[in-house]
C-alpha cells in the first residue's frame, strides 16, 4: 500500500471530512520523527544554551547564578575569542579556495574519463570515508618533527631545509590542520559536482560539437554556468562547516601551540570541559551560533543570482 | 505541543523498552559501573582481579569496568557528571577539579566507611589523604600509585659519553651541553598536553622559592603571589633551557597520549624526560627492552634557591578512587572501592613496578625502592599544579607554561597575567 492509497482512499468514498483530516494528518505523522528530532537535538540545545550562557556555572551542582549579560560583555572584549573567530574565517577561506578548484577539476577529468575511471572514483573517495580522529592520528605521525613521513622526504629530494616543526609552530599548526582538512572534504564536493555535471544533457553538448564548439570553449560557456547552484551550494556548505569546525583541530593539535589553532569550537569545548565554565562556555557556542548565521545569511543574500534548480 | 511531545517520547520509549527487554531479562545482576584512565595491560588487570574478588563475594553483583585516555577520560567523566551520570565508582587526581565534585555534592563521603574500619584505613600513608579531602572529611582511597616527577634517563647513553646525573643546575647545564654536541635531544617533551611541561615549570619555582612559593599564591596567605620575583625566576630559567635547545624539536605538538615523546627516547634520539614516575610502568609494558637501560634522577637544585632539591612534585595515589553520590549501591560500591586498594590490589600493583602509597609495603623491585626512599625522604610534596589549582586557573596555568615554552610571553607577562587571573578567582 503506497502513500496515496491510504490518503485518497477515503476520498474515493465520498467521505469528505476525513479526506481533508487525514490529507492534513499524514504529512504531519511523517514529519513527526525528524521535527521531533530536530527539536530535541537542535531547538532544545539551541535555545537552552542562550539560557545557560546568562548564569555564571559550572555545570555540576546546583550553584548557578544569574550574571544576565555579564557574559556577554566578558565574550566581546575576549581578544581569545575573536581570535579563534579569526582562524575560523582564516580556514573557510582557504577551504573554498582549496576545496572548490581542485573538486571541480577532478570532477570533469573523471566525468570525461569514460571506462576505468570507476577506480580512481573510489580511490578519490577514500578520505571521506574515514573517521576524522583516525585520519587526525594519522597525520599527527604524518607531521612528527623527528618521525615524520613528510620531513622525510622533503629531505630526501633534497628540500630539507624545508622541514618544518608543522604542528608545534605557532605559524604553521593552523594552515597544516587546514591541508588535511581540504583533503578529507574535497571529495564531498567533488561528488556533488559530479553530480552536477552528470546532468548536463548530453545532447546539448553534442549540438555545440556540432556547431564547432572546442570542449574548452563547452565547459567554460556551458558546463560551468549550469553548474553553478551547484557550486554555490558546495561554498555556503564549506563555509558554514568551516565556521563550526572542531574534530580535526581538536585531535590534532587541541587548538593549540599556544592558542595558534585554535577555532571557536575548541574554544568554546576548552571553557566547559577544561575550565569548568560551562556558563561562559555557552556563550561561546551562542556567540559563535550568531556568527555563522550572520556570514550564512549574508553570503545566501549575496549568491542569490547564481541561485538555479538544481 | 508539550503534549504531543511528551505522548511521542512516551511511545519511543515503549518502543526501546520493548526492543531491549529479552536481553534485559538475562542480566538479573545488579552493576556496578568503574570508570578509570588505566590503559596499560598490568593496570588494567589489577583493577579486573579486584573486580573478579569482589563479584565473588558477593553474588548478583557485575562490575563494569571501563578504561578511557588520560585526556579523554578528563572530558568524559565531566559530561557524566554533569548529566548526573557518572558511574559508582570514578578515579580522580584530588585537588582543584576533584573538589568541585565534592561542593556540588557528587561525591559519597568515606570518612564513615573508614571509622568503621580503622585497620584498613592505617594501612595508608597518611599525606596520601591530602588531595582528597575536602573540610576534614576524606571523599577517596589512593590506589594506584606514588607518582612524582623525575627525570627519567638512558644510563647506556649516560655511560657512553661519561656523564653522571647532574644535582645541580650547572651540572645541567653541561650535560646538555655534551649531549648537544653529541646530536642528541637532551629532553624529550611532549607539550601539547601543556601538564607534561608544567612540571618544569613547578620544580623550577620550587627549587628556587621552595613550596611556601605556590603554597602561599595559591592559597593567597602571608602575603603569596603569583608575580612574586621567584615565579619571574623560574620562567626565565625555563626559557634559558629552551634558548639552550634542551628540548628536542617540536616539542609544543608533540602528543604524549599517543607516545610521542617516548619513541624518542626508545630511538635514542633524546636522553632524558621529566615524568611522573608511572612512565617506569608504562616503558615496561611499552618496550621491556629499553626499560632495562632506564634510570631516574631527582629534578636538579637551583643555585641560592631556597627549595630543598629532596622536595618532589607529584601525587601520593597517583589515582584516588571515589564513589559516587548517584550511584544506586553506595554501600557495595564502597566495598569495591575497598577490593580496589586492598593489598591485594596493591601486591599487584608492585609487581606492575608501581607503588601504592601503603606503609610498610613488600617491594623488591629496585626501583620502586627508590622511588619509596625519595618519598619517604621528601620535606614536601607538591601535587601537580593543574590538579592543585581551581579548574579554570589550571587551565590558564597549562596555557601560559606553553606560551613560555614557545618564547611566546616573557615570564613577566605570565607572572602578571596569571596574578590578575588569581586574584579574580581565588578569593
Amino acid at each position: 500500500m503506497t502513500l496515496t492509497d491510504i490518503v485518497t482512499r477515503p476520498a474515493e468514498g465520498g467521505a469528505g471530512g476525513a479526506a481533508l483530516s487525514l490529507r492534513t494528518l499524514a504529512p504531519a505523522i511523517f514529519l513527526a520523527p525528524a521535527i521531533l528530532m530536530l527539536a530535541v537535538y537542535l531547538l532544545y540545545p539551541l535555545v537552552d544554551s542562550f539560557r545557560l550562557s546568562l548564569l555564571d556555572w559550572n555545570g555540576l551542582g546546583s550553584d548557578a547564578r544569574f550574571v544576565g549579560l555579564d557574559n556577554w560583555k566578558k565574550l566581546a572584549s575576549d581578544t581569545l575569542f575573536w581570535e579563534a573567530a579569526w582562524n575560523n574565517i582564516l580556514l573557510a577561506v582557504f577551504s573554498v579556495l582549496v576545496q572548490m578548484p581542485i573538486a571541480l577539476v577532478l570532477a570533469v577529468v573523471l566525468d570525461n574519463a569514460g571506462r576505468g575511471s570507476r577506480i580512481l572514483k573510489i580511490l578519490y573517495f577514500l578520505p571521506l570515508l574515514m573517521s576524522s580522529v583516525a585520519l587526525g592520528v594519522l597525520f599527527k605521525y604524518f607531521y612528527d618533527v623527528t618521525f615524520g613521513p613528510l620531513n622525510a622526504i622533503l629531505d630526501f629530494v633534497g628540500l630539507g631545509y624545508l622541514a618544518q616543526d608543522w604542528l608545534g609552530d605557532t605559524r604553521l599548526a593552523l594552515g597544516a590542520v587546514i591541508a588535511v582538512v581540504c583533503w578529507q572534504y574535497i571529495p564531498f564536493y567533488m561528488v556533488l559536482f559530479m553530480a552536477g555535471l552528470a546532468s548536463f544533457p548530453a545532447e546539448i553538448s553534442e549540438a555545440a560539437k556540432l556547431d564547432g564548439a572546442s570542449e574548452t570553449t563547452i565547459f567554460w560557456k556551458m558546463k560551468l554556468p549550469h553548474l553553478k547552484g551547484t557550486i554555490r551550494t558546495a561554498v555556503v556548505l564549506s563555509v558554514i562547516g568551516a565556521l563550526r569546525y572542531f574534530d580535526l583541530i581538536y585531535v590534532m593539535t587541541g587548538g593549540g601551540p599556544e592558542g595558534a589553532s585554535e577555532l571557536m569550537a575548541t574554544y568554546m569545548y576548552r571553557n566547559v570541559f577544561s575550565s569548568f565554565q560551562l556558563g561562559y562556555g555557552s556563550t561561546v557556542a551562542s556567540g559563535m551560533f550568531i556568527i555563522v548565521i550572520l556570514i550564512a545569511s549574508v553570503l545566501l543574500r549575496f549568491s542569490k543570482r547564481y541561485e538555479t534548480e538544481v | 505541543m508539550s503534549k504531543f511531545v511528551s505522548k511521542l517520547s512516551a511511545l519511543a520509549c515503549g518502543a526501546a523498552m520493548v526492543a531491549i527487554a529479552p536481553f534485559a531479562a538475562h542480566s538479573a545482576d545488579k552493576v556496578i559501573t568503574v570508570w578509570d584512565l588505566q590503559t596499560t595491560d598490568g593496570a588494567v588487570k589489577v583493577i579486573r582481579d579486584a573486580a573478579d574478588r569482589f563479584e565473588k563475594a558477593n553474588p548478583g553483583y557485575k562490575v563494569e569496568d571501563t578504561h578511557i585516555l588520560n585526556d579523554a577520560y578528563k572530558t568524559k567523566i565531566k559530561i557524566a557528571f554533569g548529566a548526573n551520570e557518572p558511574p559508582c565508582v570514578f578515579s580522580s587526581w584530588g585537588g582543584g577539579p576533584f573538589r568541585e565534585y565534592v561542593a556540588a555534592n557528587q561525591v559519597v563521603d568515606l570518612t564513615p566507611y573508614l571509622d568503621k574500619d580503622p585497620a584498613f584505613k592505617d594501612r595508608f600513608a597518611p599525606a596520601s589523604f591530602g588531595a582528597v579531602t575536602v573540610d576534614g572529611k576524606i571523599y577517596g582511597l589512593p590506589a594506584e600509585n606514588t607518582a612524582i616527577a623525575v627525570v627519567f634517563y638512558n644510563k647506556e647513553m649516560f655511560e657512553k659519553l661519561n656523564l653522571t646525573p647532574p644535582k645541580t643546575w650547572d651540572e645541567l647545564l653541561q650535560v646538555i651541553d655534551v649531549l648537544k654536541k653529541n646530536d642528541i635531544a637532551p629532553f624529550a617533551l611532549a607539550n601539547k598536553n601543556k601538564w607534561t611541561g608544567s612540571m618544569y615549570y613547578g620544580y623550577l619555582v620550587d627549587r628556587i622559592g621552595g613550596p611556601e612559593a605556590f603554597a602561599n599564591a595559591a592559597q593567597r596567605k602571608d602575603g603569596g603571589s603569583f608575580a612574586d620575583p621567584v615565579f619571574v625566576e623560574a620562567g626565565k630559567r625555563l626559557q634559558e633551557l629552551v634558548n639552550l635547545g634542551a628540548f628536542q624539536k617540536g616539542y609544543n605538538g608533540l602528543d604524549y597520549d599517543v607516545g610521542g615523546s617516548r619513541r624518542l627516547l626508545y630511538t635514542e634520539k633524546a636522553a632524558m624526560e621529566l615524568m611522573g614516575t608511572w612512565e617506569a610502568s608504562t616503558i615496561g609494558n611499552e618496550n621491556p627492552e629499553f626499560a632495562k637501560k632506564l634510570g631516574f634522577f631527582p629534578f636538579p637544585s637551583v643555585p641560592g634557591g631556597k627549595g630543598d632539591p629532596s622536595d618532589l612534585l607529584g601525587t601520593l595515589g597517583d589515582n584516588f578512587v571515589s564513589v559516587t553520590n548517584a550511584c544506586p549501591e553506595k554501600d557495595k560500591a564502597v566495598e569495591l572501592v575497598k577490593f580496589l586498594t586492598d593489598d591485594i590490589a596493591a601486591a599487584g600493583r608492585v609487581a606492575d613496578s608501581r607503588l601504592p602509597p601503603i606503609k610498610n609495603l613488600k617491594v623488591d623491585n629496585p626501583f620502586l625502592q627508590d622511588v619509596s626512599k625519595l618519598v619517604s625522604e621528601a620535606k614536601s610534596v607538591q601535587l601537580w599544579w593543574d590538579q592543585e589549582l581551581p579548574p579554570k586557573l589550571g587551565e590558564l596555568h597549562k596555557d601560559t607554561s606553553q606560551a613560555l615554552f614557545g618564547l611566546s610571553k616573557t615570564p613577566e607577562q605570565v607572572a602578571e597575567e596569571f596574578e590578575a587571573a588569581a586574584k579574580a578567582e581565588l578569593k
